[in-house]
């Protein structure tokens, strides 16, 4: 809890921040790429690497992704959503492409070639773990965020493959989100609470 | 597209999730301008999808900023570059231009040194050559001398007549050649003793009790012509003030020699 409540104030602290660095950033300020890849390269990252599970190829997208973000800064628009938000989408598309291009056969094939080369990738397990609240959270609602989030799934994709209806998938996901919102305003409170406190 | 069906669909999820096409997209946006309840849930759901990400972050390598920044460097720059090697290219001619001003400086400063030395070299060989003709023609003139007055002595007429010194002069003798038929007189001064810079010696002719000069006796050779004085008796050698006398000083008479 402490820890989760580290790294959300963290991002509170950074989010005043963002603003300024973001609008520094369209003014193709290295120093601010520089600091927003600092805060959001390691939740990209490792979303990255739980869709391509490959190492090299992640870091290659990571830095693909943050180029990206360089180059059409200026396309991003704070009124529309979160910076992360962006970048997530950025990297999720960037990953899909490539798996895309290279899993043809996984397409065509039947679901035990996708499980066979699943198997067949070597990643250190560990980067395939969940953290913080999401490890709290039912096993059902877990996995619906899981692959909605960190695998790339499509809602369509996710509910097959956990075998229930989509409606049954959304509402899945719907209440995972507010178990996770209810996580993360006890930590906000907790916060709130040391910040008052000092 | 209302409200409550994007929330039952879990539309604002999927659009977060960037799963929605173009259309569904401009579609949300604007259900999210125009509705700020809608707008607060879908800012909760990114704040929260945010928090999930930095919850589960994983350190990239540090290399991937490294190559990303510098990435972004040779991009940001590739424009720059051209500019960068046009002016390289311009520093370079500018720097050749320059260099090559330099040198034609250097070497005009070289040159005009070497100009002045050589000048300077010219006229000590020009000094070096009138030195060289003034001495060409002294000696010139001295062998001219010299042979006359060889010539005068080995002259087959010329008598020889050796003027002894006296007691004012014991250990000095004159050697002197005289030839009558040529008119010449020559003489050996070669152990007169020598004098101060007060005197000098000068030699005179005695015609018929008169004493007639013959000239001063030079210092500085031991071999010279004098006048040639015609009935003369005897030859007669005197020490005079410096640069002559008209009258012999008969006191100081050092040697004579009669003629026959």
């Amino acid at each position: 809890m402490d820890e989760q409540g580290l790294t959300f104030g963290k991002s509170l602290t950074l989010m005043h921040n963002d603003n300024r660095l973001i609008q520094q950033l369209q003014n193709k300020d290295e120093y601010a790429l520089s600091l927003l890849y600092d805060k959001y390269s390691g939740a990209i990252y490792s979303v990255i690497l739980k869709m391509i599970k490959d190492e090299g190829k992640a870091q290659n997208l990571l830095q693909d992704t943050f180029m990206t973000v360089w180059e059409k800064a200026e396309k991003y628009d704070a009124s529309k959503g979160r910076f992360y938000t962006w970048v997530y989408r950025i990297a999720k598309n960037k990953v899909l492409n490539v798996l895309r291009k290279t899993d043809p056969l996984i397409q065509t094939d039947d679901f035990s070639v996708y499980t066979h080369k699943e198997d067949a990738i070597s990643i250190d397990s560990e980067y395939l773990e969940l953290n913080g609240a999401i490890t709290k959270l039912e096993a059902h609602h877990k996995e619906a965020i899981e692959l909605v989030y960190f695998k790339g799934l499509t809602h369509k994709e996710a509910h097959q493959e956990m075998d229930v209806p989509l409606g049954t998938f959304k509402s899945y996901v719907r209440q995972a989100l507010k178990h996770l919102r209810e996580s993360y305003a006890k930590t906000l409170g907790l916060l709130l609470l040391i910040l008052n406190a000092l | 597209m209302d409200k409550k069906m994007i929330l039952d669909n879990g539309l604002l999820e999927q659009y977060l999730l960037g799963e929605l096409n173009a259309t569904e997209c401009e579609q949300i946006e604007q259900a999210l301008a125009s509705d700020a309840e809608l707008k607060s849930h879908f800012d909760q759901l990114e704040e929260d999808f945010e928090s999930l990400g930095l919850e589960n972050a994983i350190t990239p390598p540090a290399s991937v900023k490294s190559q990303l920044l510098d990435q972004i460097k040779s991009a940001s720059n590739s424009p720059k570059v051209v500019a960068l090697q046009q002016n390289k290219r311009s520093k370079f001619y500018l720097g050749v231009a320059a260099s090559i001003a330099a040198l034609l400086l250097v070497g005009s400063f070289w040159m005009y040194n070497q100009l002045n030395s050589v000048q300077e070299q010219l006229q000590t060989v020009e000094t070096n050559n009138s030195e060289l003709n003034s001495t060409i023609e002294n000696l010139n003139k001295e062998l001219e001398s010299n042979k006359t007055l060889y010539a005068a002595i080995v002259h087959p007429d010329t008598e020889q007549y050796i003027l002894k010194g006296n007691t004012q002069m014991p250990d000095g003798k004159v050697v002197s050649y005289v030839n009558h038929n040529t008119k010449s007189v020559v003489i050996n001064t070669e152990r007169l003793p020598k004098l101060d810079d007060e005197h000098d010696y000068q030699m005179w002719a005695d015609v018929e009790g008169e004493m007639i000069n013959m000239g001063v006796i030079s210092k500085d050779t031991n071999l010279m012509a004098m006048s040639y004085i015609d009935h003369a008796e005897s030859l007669n050698i005197t020490i005079e003030p410096a640069g002559g006398n008209d009258h012999p000083t008969v006191e100081r008479l050092v040697t004579n020699v009669y003629l026959d």
